[in-house]
């Protein structure tokens, strides 16, 4: 091979790997991503059933209920609107009512969120970031405890799902 | 007096930093020798004072002095005393002390190192480390001092977050830490080349062993920080692909590339402007990693909008750093000497290509990682990226790059053809393909990638040993004994690339063999069997328990393989009160390399308990594989090489004149297996 | 003072560090540029030879590789040029003006970054050493107290009188849970008692939230087996039913309460506001009473007939009067004898009783203290008989 037809061939190989590494990356993203919604924006704005979002609020008072079989449904609110939530398995640590929980999974064709992740963050007064905003939106937050609150340590990773 | 003396010794390493920046490349620049020899001094002189100040901050933790605002914050006089200690660095101040100490740390070890660089590229490069340590000197004083006071002193502390009262606090990130700062040498001393406008094979072989520190330090603290998850958050994932563990993985992958990319410039007196640019690449990553982690941009957008001193400072290190170093490189880079071109089929065009994946697949990373905070800070959608994004990414990267590696070994510099690397390898491969069918037919049913992903790891353990394998039988010669005297006789730089393919096989292992991995989420009352796996788990009862700085309910299990008793497991929910704060403790029993995992959820009103269990097959392979992968940097790092400084006769061959020059002796050879 | 000696001396070392290579005639270690490079061809060409003679290589490739090499050095050689030691007087400058930087530099940046962070006249606190601080109790505010006793707690966590003491500081703190921690364990270890036990209860209701859950009600239910009247645990209890939806219940527990508490109790407001909101009728208000506000004790004795009621005060003064002669008591004890006796108007037992409290509490000055203060405002018999 010539020099030239080596540079060529260098540069064919390095093309091609970066178009196949933007292709997968463009794919993933329409496929792999997925939205953050707060309940009011679910209520006002509906989301068709079978698409998977994330659904983030406060895990309203009162709204706990226990089914047997690890099954546990409550109702996720902002102060502009509620969805009930279904969700089979462990709760994280830090899962209370009053407090902020993100969940991600689908609506089902009647309406309920079946989650199939539970986030919660390890810290007191952890609010999750996407929760934080949207109430603040409809002015239910003011406290700006975690936010003064530079991120501790490393180290911990930001959510811990539980399945 | 020690508290301000402390202060005040981090206030004096500020001034000393500066003449270690300033002197040393003036002397450099005008070629005088007596400026330049003020660089060792001064960077020695700046970490003796750094290490007094962290020394310093250590004994107000041990002594629990409250009249430090970050002792308050993140210590609790009865906290046990290991983690009083491992508190300094459990928060953010302490931490970056920590980070400057080991900046420090690598300047003067620098300054000591006898190996022979070049008088100009050591005082530029000490300059440059200089430069560095003034940023962050000025960053820790002004943003985030950690001997700020309180007066009067209040009589307890806050208590540190209790997911850092772990073992795993007291190890992950000095670990880490060491990786992500050792690669400010690296860079130090590219910038020091481009200053210098001298780049060759010497440069490549000072720099490597500096590559090869930061890089075995990440390499565990990335395994450590992962094992440390594994069994701290309670459901028993490895790997998150959470951004705290992306900006870790990042410069972990430029440094791989990097540590590849050397060898060629050393060997080859190729790829020198490749070179630089990903030295500058990966300490750039590492700092982006600490500005990602310590600006709180992760924790919330706001947290930047609220308490932007610290995110912006860090920020504005970011730019200055990356933006002057690219900089630097954009207008001296056309100035370097160009290396040859070469051979697609050659060793070199193997690692031209193992360059090209890497940084492909730590771009998909960093994509993943940066484009939700981009795209929220420009339009405010709220996105996640999460591990399906990186599932389709980055392994469709990774996979065949691991398939090439022992090709890649196996191949000759310069020139190579593939009827030899196929006729070194035949073997290797068969094996591979002969453990993925066994696994296949062992495991009917169960999941159809993993025995590939088995297969695809025992591929690359056997080719790691395939390359000692044929240079110790070379040319059919003597017995046993002769090949194993050979092999011992290799250099420990090959034995070290040897083991670290061979840890990266294992891990592969390890992570193929996680998707056998069961999981089950079972009500439980005292008294209950819940079989996981062919073992049984009895839940004894549960408990509460006071000790030290927290209350627990303990869950005990006994773990019955046949109806025999062979294991007694507890798993514990903490509270800790001065936090209000509670953690997960899993229960761990080890069998072999797997392991039986189990945690529990709340008590149910019905007084049962919400258990997992779970069988993780080989999982251990995961981090054993990562410590041989460090093992293989440590002993590369014990050559000969780097250790004299000006070797008259060396012993030990690099590398790749062995495999380079083997190349028509061993076309005769008849591979060895 | 000694901090900035100390300062200076280390900064004076700092600069030293530097200002030392810079005024040596010759610098310590120079290792030529062109040398060290040779030194790494030559090693390159050795690895070659050496391959060669273990017969990994051929002798033709040997050659190409040396070559190749050889050729690489040249470069370099070529290029590298020798760092000057000279003494010239550029040189000179040079170093005149580094080591200005140096001795400039460092001190005035340390002093000026430490200056403005810096808090040179505090010294360092370890806690054991300000625990071990003779204790003055003016000074001694509640977080060190508090301190002090976790810490001796810490060392000997059987010690109930100590988890009695932290109990309604951790209310008053807000640390319900540390609260209701410190009161079981006293109760563990003093045994039960129904304040201690309705303390518990409220401080588990507290730590739920104001809900009263099973063991908060246990506890309570415990306390009111000791003691039928005690009215928080009644309280709690009322709270319970209020909250099970038991309107019915929960307004006869609170009606029972108002029954059982003597007139102008202090908690029948609270009591009367939850009775009318779950629809009982509001508590008649009643004359006030002038005597011991807010004690239990004093509230039943204002629902006595004034002769009644002096002939009760007398017989509890005489009874307090007996049982500090018996057991002896705390000044505080005395104290409130000695005012008995003057409310009284019986200004000649409280003389008595002062000469008693004196010699009863010979051996602790304060006490004594505290007595001769209280006796002097009562205008009783002047300083205490010296022995």
């Amino acid at each position: 091979m010539t020099r030239k037809q080596r540079r060529l061939t260098l540069i064919g190989a390095a093309g091609a790997t970066l178009a196949i590494a933007l292709g997968l990356v463009l794919w993933a993203m329409s496929d792999t991503i997925v939205f953050f919604r707060a309940p009011s924006q679910v209520v006002s704005e509906g989301v068709a059933p079978g698409v998977r979002f994330r659904l983030g609020g406060l895990v309203e008072a009162g709204s706990v209920e226990r089914h047997g079989d690890q099954v546990t449904t409550f109702a996720v609110g902002d102060g502009g609107g509620t969805v009930t939530v279904r969700y089979r398995g462990l709760l994280p640590d830090l899962f209370r009512e009053g407090q902020g929980v993100v969940t991600e999974g689908r609506l089902d064709a009647t309406g309920l969120f079946v989650a199939d992740t539970v986030l919660a963050r390890h810290d007191e007064n952890y609010m999750p970031r996407e929760v934080a905003d949207a109430l603040k939106e409809n002015g239910l937050w003011q406290h700006d405890g975690p936010a003064v609150r530079p991120a501790a340590a490393r180290d911990l990773p930001i959510t811990t799902p539980t399945q | 007096m020690l508290i301000e003396a402390g202060h005040f010794a981090l206030a004096l390493a500020l001034g000393l930093s500066v003449v270690q920046f300033l002197v040393p490349i003036w002397g450099a620049r005008t070629n005088d020798a007596t400026l330049m020899s003020v660089g060792p001094p001064a960077a020695i002189g700046v970490f003796a004072l750094i290490l007094f100040s962290f020394g310093v901050l250590s004994f107000a933790y041990a002594t629990s002095d409250f009249s430090l605002a970050n002792v308050v914050a993140n210590s609790h006089s009865q906290k046990p005393f290991v983690y009083k200690l491992t508190g300094v660095w459990g928060n953010h101040e302490g931490s970056m002390l920590l980070w400057i100490l080991i900046l420090a740390l690598f300047g003067a070890l620098v300054a000591v190192a006898r190996n022979a660089v070049p008088p100009k590229l050591r005082a530029n490069t000490i300059a440059m480390q200089g430069l560095v340590t003034i940023a962050f000197l000025l960053f820790l004083l002004i943003t985030s001092n950690p001997f700020e006071r309180i007066s009067p002193a209040p009589f307890e502390g806050q208590d540190l977050n209790p997911f850092l009262q772990d073992p795993g606090l007291a190890i992950h990130p000095p670990l880490l830490y060491i990786g992500y700062v050792g690669f400010s040498i690296t860079f130090a001393f590219a910038m020091a080349a481009l200053i210098e406008g001298k780049i060759d094979a010497v440069w490549a072989r000072a720099v490597r062993p500096w590559t090869l520190t930061a890089w075995g330090f990440l390499t565990l603290g990335i395994a450590m920080g992962s094992y440390w998850a594994y069994y701290e958050l309670g459901w028993g994932g490895w790997w998150f692909w959470d951004p705290v563990e992306n900006a870790s993985l990042m410069p972990w992958l430029a440094g791989t590339a990097l540590i590849h990319s050397t060898v060629v410039m050393e060997k080859r007196d190729a790829l020198k402007v490749w070179t630089i640019l990903l030295a500058i690449l990966t300490f750039s990553l590492s700092l982006l990693g600490t500005f990602l982690v310590r600006s709180g941009v992760l924790t919330s957008v706001h947290a930047f909008a609220v308490d932007p001193d610290r995110g912006l400072f860090i920020l504005g290190i970011l730019v200055f750093f990356i933006g002057g170093s690219l900089a630097l490189f954009a207008w001296r880079a056309p100035m370097l000497k160009q290396g040859g071109i070469f051979a697609p089929v050659s060793r070199e065009g193997a690692l031209v290509l193992n360059n090209l994946f890497i940084s492909t697949a730590c771009a998909t990373v960093f994509i993943g990682t940066l484009y939700p905070l981009a795209l929220e800070s420009l339009t405010g959608a709220k996105i996640s990226v999460g591990a399906p994004f990186f599932n389709a990414t980055f392994l469709p990267i990774a996979v065949p790059l691991l398939l090439l590696l022992p090709f890649g070994q196996v191949i000759a510099w310069k020139r190579g053809d593939v009827a030899g690397i196929t006729s070194r390898l035949y073997v290797a491969a068969g094996l591979a393909i002969l453990a993925t069918v066994a696994v296949y037919a062992v495991t009917l049913g169960g999941p159809a990638l993993a025995p590939l992903g088995i297969g695809l790891g025992v591929f690359l353990v056997l080719g790691a040993f395939n390359e000692v394998a044929t240079r110790a039988w070379q040319s059919g010669s003597g017995g046993v004994a002769l090949a194993a005297k050979r092999a011992l006789g290799l250099p420990r730089s090959t034995w070290g690339t040897v083991l670290a393919h061979a840890g990266m096989g294992v891990t592969v292992v390890g992570v193929a063999a996680t998707a056998w991995s069961v999981e089950r989420i079972v009500s439980m009352n005292p008294g209950d069997v819940q079989t996981i796996a062919g073992y049984e788990a009895r839940l004894e009862g549960v408990f509460p328990r006071t000790l030290h700085n927290y209350n627990e309910d303990v869950a005990r299990f006994t773990l019955l393989d046949d109806g025999r008793e062979v294991a007694q497991l507890e798993t514990m929910k903490r509270i800790y009160p001065a936090r209000g704060m509670s953690t997960t403790e899993a229960g761990l029993e080890t069998f072999g390399f797997s392991q039986v995992y189990i945690s529990f959820g709340e008590i149910q009103p019905d007084g049962s308990l919400g258990v997992r269990l779970y069988y993780k097959p080989w999982i251990l392979l995961i981090w054993i594989g990562s410590v041989i992968m460090a093992l293989g940097a440590a002993l590369a790092l014990t050559d000969r090489r780097y250790r004299v400084g000006a070797p008259v006769r060396a012993k030990g061959g690099p590398r790749g004149s062995g495999s380079s020059t083997r190349r028509p002796a061993a076309t005769s050879a008849v591979p060895a297996e | 003072m000694t901090i900035w000696i100390l300062f200076a001396l280390m900064t004076g070392a700092a600069v030293l560090a530097v200002l030392v290579p810079l005024s040596r005639r010759k610098a310590a270690e120079t290792a030529d540029a062109a040398e060290s490079e040779r030194l790494f061809y030559e090693d390159q060409i050795a690895e070659i030879e050496r391959d060669h003679g273990r017969g990994l290589i051929t002798a033709e490739e040997m050659r190409a590789a040396k070559a190749e090499a050889a050729r690489r050095l040249i470069r370099a050689t070529s290029q590298a040029s020798a760092p000057q030691e000279t003494v010239d007087e550029p040189a000179l400058r040079r170093r005149r003006a580094a080591s200005a930087v140096a001795l400039s530099s460092v001190p005035l940046l340390a002093l000026a970054v430490y200056g403005a962070y810096g808090s040179p006249h505090l010294p360092a606190q370890p806690l054991s050493a300000r625990l071990e601080q003779t204790i003055d109790p003016r000074n001694l505010d509640i977080a060190e107290a508090v301190a002090r006793i976790e810490t001796h707690l810490a060392q000997d966590p059987d010690d109930g009188r100590g988890w009695d003491v932290l109990g309604p500081v951790y209310m008053r703190q807000g640390r319900f849970e540390d609260a209701a921690r410190a009161w079981a364990n006293a109760l563990r270890l003093l045994g039960p008692d129904p304040a201690r036990l309705a303390n518990l209860g409220e401080a588990l209701v507290n730590a739920e939230g104001g809900v009263v859950k099973a063991r908060a009600r246990e506890a309570f239910e415990q306390a009111l087996g000791l003691d039928e009247n005690h009215p928080k645990a009644r309280f709690y209890l009322a709270q319970a039913a209020e909250q099970e939806g038991d309107v019915a219940g929960a307004r006869a527990a609170y009606e029972e309460i108002v029954r059982r508490s003597p007139p102008n109790a202090p908690w029948l407001d609270v009591v009367g506001e939850r009775l009318v909101a779950v629809g009982g009728a509001p508590i008649q208000p009643r004359a006030p009473f002038a005597t011991a506000p807010g004690s239990e004790a004093g509230a039943a004795l204002a629902a006595l007939p004034e002769e009644d009621r002096l002939a009760a005060i007398g017989g509890m003064v005489e009874g307090l009067a007996a049982r500090l002669k018996e057991d002896g008591g705390s000044a505080e004890e005395w104290v409130r004898l000695l005012r008995s006796y003057a409310v009284l108007g019986d200004r000649d037992r409280a003389q008595v009783a002062l000469a008693e409290a004196r010699e009863a509490l010979a051996g602790d000055p304060a006490a004594v203290a505290t007595l001769d203060a209280a006796a002097a405002e009562m205008g009783l018999g002047g300083a205490a008989p010296r022995q």
